[in-house]
């Protein structure tokens, strides 16, 4: 990827190789996300089986753990910042939760 | 006065006034330095102004409510100017004096002086969300006054989206824009006492005001986007008719209900907790004992401010939602009475056996606990579904949530006012004034709202301004009351400003009680503490210890 | 051009802090917190979503056919391209290597402003397709279901918020590129970037969500 760089945008070697260094994790997290939206869009237009939402929720849930873990680096901070992150989606939870029982039981 | 009183305010003259460093109120002293000020103590004064007008429009409101329920057949005022009065009066009061009374006066005064901080973590945003509270209450006042809005302060759809023909949107939007403000400032309380904290000042010393400061911080920001969504998307189905809970659609208006009082029920602890804040301080420095239960007061605060997420329900019992939701809200509600008691009994406890002095702040303390055991245990009757069924919407559920509210929020409020105004002006005021207007208040309160639950339990509707004549002695009680409760609020409003010049020049520690904010000057100076201070003791460290026998 | 360029990189400090180190945390997590904020104001969008669809579940799946699946899932696309933008800003930030930075945060927001132009194109079809049930006098597209309406009124209003923050964030974005273009902008506010960086994230995970749910899900 660096010789890439280094051919295409006229990079000094050493440049492109402390930079590539730096984008690795970011591209790998987009590779990543772009499959899952594949899987999603792929599920979405075919819709093969009446349970297939399953597949496309589970992979939705794992593009969000990819965006909050990696592109906004949750695990770099401190345990409170993660401990907030949790707390945020906790809360969805209950809005989520006790409502359902509500309209689950009419 | 007792000989006590004396040596403590004898000590505040010792202090030179030539020679002292600057304070903070007297550093600058231009319009403009108080409007742009980023100093969190100037800008709880800007609050402490704003709020005390909303309460005096509030308050005037309801003393017109209670005028036209004098007579029984409402003749008085048409039925329409009564909806628009009660709407004046729980709008200003919920949303411009209750939610922000305590967090941005108190709170925002004392929290960097309490942790060793020299302000909030974001004082411009701090500023800021003064603005956004000025801009988003008066326009809603400017709505309420001049075009009037007649849903109460709930907003049900599909009443305020569909019949109501008064001013809604404009209201909505106001109260939209009055909930960033909450959101700041949560969001600045959170981040300062997290990050800001002077050496030494571990979680567990913290005062807990702090701690109950902390956990509203925390409903405001879980909370309030949640009503501004909802409120959000009433706008939209009234004004462009992109409506989601539109019956005449198949849409259910239950579901607006839920998104309301999942913001509006914690709103409750939003009012009562800081309150609790107040109470944990004024008790141990009036008795000089150490607070009982440290740490269990401060769990209680967290797990209000969880458990408070989970009752919502209890305002829908008779809306509509399945038998099994307001089961499990009416059990879950009463779970919420066990942290609330928990304090209860700690305050009590520290009370006992303690070296009592009972000034004003006290007496206002006092006055909190019994008037809060009182709403408390009332709110228990109401989260039974059988008893509930009866008095839904009576005047048994106005006078529960005014023994919280009231007897809960406003005299905590004026009690810290009052055991926090040295440490603010620099001033004391005057002790017997005091004190009688602490009695005054306590009086009026009860008589006005203690015959409510009678009436409720009789029957009475609330929002109603006609009533059968046989409910007109309890009425005429209530609005007797009504005008000693009035009376007793001129008397701080009166005697505390006049402290402002004529006052004696207050010590550091007047009370002698103990906390960070005691060790600097009264008034404190612009950065609140003349060297970063260090801590190196427990909170409540008062002479009295809890197992000692006196 | 090792070397080339590269500037210092910090953060001032600012007088209600006692060290850099406090101020970047407070900082960071001044918006995290906001961005919980956020994230429930988007849930009550969710579920309403939800409950529509529990109780009108044919009306809702007769209203997700009539959306455009296909610009929605281009629209994911985009955005996630433009996290990727924005992560090589703050990477390069890091770096002290302003001229990239400033480049990528250019790239991210023309990103941005290719999604709000797709989505202002979806909103066209919309409206030549009869899909606009809340102007009176334009006939409706699936005029005997009056339920679908409300989830067509949810697309709306949840795709409106969305396109609101968007816009919002290009333009913060755009005055922020400015601003981080200036010499020794790097040294005095690096923090920045990243706090930035964090809430262009966030835009993006918060449409991540509103696509399956309006679009994909049963539809």
């Amino acid at each position: 990827m660096s010789e890439f760089l280094v051919r295409r945008f006229g990079m000094a070697e050493d440049d492109a190789a402390v930079f590539w260094q730096h984008m690795r994790t970011p591209a790998r997290s987009f590779v990543m996300l772009l499959c899952l939206l594949g899987i999603t869009v792929l599920c979405g237009a075919t819709l093969p089986v009446h349970w297939i939402w399953m597949i496309e929720a589970l992979s939705t849930l794992c593009m969000v753990v990819i965006v909050l873990v990696i592109s906004m680096e949750v695990t770099h901070e401190p345990p409170l910042i993660r401990l907030f992150a949790v707390v945020g989606f906790f809360w969805v939870c209950i809005l989520f939760g006790m409502t359902l029982v509500d309209y689950l039981f009419r | 006065m007792s000989p006590l009183d004396s040596t403590i305010r004898d000590a505040a003259t010792a202090q030179p006034t030539i020679g002292r460093p600057k304070d903070y109120l007297h550093e600058k002293s231009t319009l403009a330095s108080w409007f742009f000020t980023i100093d969190h103590k100037r800008i709880a004064l800007l609050y402490l102004a704003s709020i005390t007008g909303f309460f005096v429009i509030g308050a005037f409101a309801a003393g017109l409510i209670r005028l036209a329920l004098v007579v029984p057949n409402g003749q008085i005022f048409s039925n329409d100017t009564y909806n628009k009065l009660f709407t004046i009066h729980g709008v200003v009061m919920v949303w411009f004096y209750m939610i922000p009374s305590i967090p941005t006066t108190l709170g925002n005064f004392l929290i960097p002086l309490m942790i060793g901080a020299k302000d909030l973590a974001f004082p411009k945003l701090n500023l800021t969300s003064w603005y956004i509270f000025m801009g988003g209450s008066l326009f809603t006042l400017f709505t309420v006054l001049v075009g009037g809005v007649d849903t109460g302060w709930t907003f049900y759809a599909p009443f305020s989206t569909t019949f109501s023909n008064t001013w809604v949107i404009p209201a909505l939007i106001g109260v939209i824009i009055v909930g960033f403000s909450s959101i700041l400032t949560g969001l600045n309380f959170v981040v300062t006492i997290h990050t800001m904290r002077a050496p030494g000042m571990t979680w567990f010393r913290m005062p807990i005001f702090v701690w109950t400061h902390y956990a509203v911080s925390l409903i405001f920001l879980l909370a309030t986007p949640v009503i501004t969504i909802a409120l959000s998307l009433l706008v939209l189905e009234r004004g462009f008719g992109i409506g989601v809970f539109d019956p005449a659609l198949g849409g259910d208006p239950v579901l607006f209900e839920h998104l309301f009082w999942f913001y509006s029920h914690p709103a409750v602890y939003i009012m009562v907790l800081p309150g609790m804040g107040v109470i944990s301080e004024i008790v141990p420095a009036f008795s000089q004992k150490k607070l009982f239960g440290y740490r269990f007061i401060a769990y209680a605060s967290i797990s209000l401010a969880s458990l408070t997420f989970f009752v919502w329900g209890h305002h829908m019992f008779v809306n509509g939602q399945s038998e099994m939701a307001s089961i499990s809200f009416s059990v879950l509600s009463f779970a919420v009475a066990v942290p609330s008691a928990v304090k209860v009994y700690n305050w009590t406890a520290t009370i006992y056996r303690g070296s009592l002095r009972l000034d004003t702040p006290m007496l206002y303390a006092m006055g909190y606990i019994g008037l809060f055991v009182i709403g408390g245990l009332t709110g228990l009757f109401l989260a039974t579904l059988s008893i509930d069924e009866h008095v839904h919407d009576t005047y048994f559920v106005v006078a529960h949530f005014h023994y919280i509210m009231v007897g809960g929020t406003v005299l905590a409020f004026l009690g810290g006012l009052h055991f926090w105004w040295p440490k603010m002006t620099g001033r004391m005021y005057n002790e017997a004034w005091g004190r009688v207007g602490a009695l005054l208040i306590f009086l009026g309160f009860n008589v006005t709202f203690f015959p409510q639950f009678l009436l409720g339990y009789l029957g009475m509707p609330r929002r109603y301004h006609q009533y059968p004549p046989e409910f007109q002695l309890l009425n005429i009680l209530s609005s007797a009351g009504s005008t000693i409760l009035a009376v007793g609020y001129f008397f701080p409003m009166i005697y505390l400003v006049w402290s402002l010049w004529f006052g004696k020049r207050a010590s550091a520690n007047p009370w002698e009680a103990k906390g960070l904010e005691w060790s600097t000057s009264s008034p404190p100076p612009t950065h609140n503490f003349l060297a970063e201070p260090v801590v190196d003791f427990e909170p409540y460290d008062y002479p009295i210890k809890a197992r000692e026998r006196v | 051009m090792s070397a080339v360029g590269v500037s210092p990189v910090g953060v001032e400090l600012r007088e209600q802090f006692n060290n850099t180190a406090q101020q970047r945390h407070a900082a960071t997590m001044g918006m995290f917190i906001w961005l919980i904020t956020e994230l429930l104001l988007f849930a009550g969008l969710f579920l309403v979503a939800l409950i529509l669809r529990i109780t009108h579940p044919a009306s809702v799946t007769a209203a997700a056919k009539h959306f455009k699946f296909w610009i929605g899932a281009t629209n994911t696309a985009i955005l996630i391209c433009s996290s990727l933008t924005m992560s090589g800003a703050i990477e390069l930030s890091r770096l002290g290597w302003q001229r990239g930075m400033v480049r990528f945060m250019l790239a991210t927001a023309s990103l941005g402003s290719l999604f709000i132009v797709l989505k202002g194109y979806e909103y066209v079809v919309d409206w030549q397709e009869h899909m606009v049930p809340f102007f009176l006098d334009r006939s409706y597209a699936l005029a005997g279901d009056s339920a679908s309406e409300l989830f067509v009124n949810l697309y709306f209003a949840t795709t409106g918020l969305h396109g609101l923050h968007l816009i919002t964030g290009v333009s913060i974005l755009l005055v922020l590129t400015r601003q981080a273009a200036a010499p020794g902008y790097l040294q005095r506010h690096q923090n920045r970037i990243e706090i930035y960086g964090l809430y262009w994230h966030f835009i993006d995970l918060i449409w991540i969500i509103v696509f399956p749910i309006l679009y994909v899900l049963n539809r």
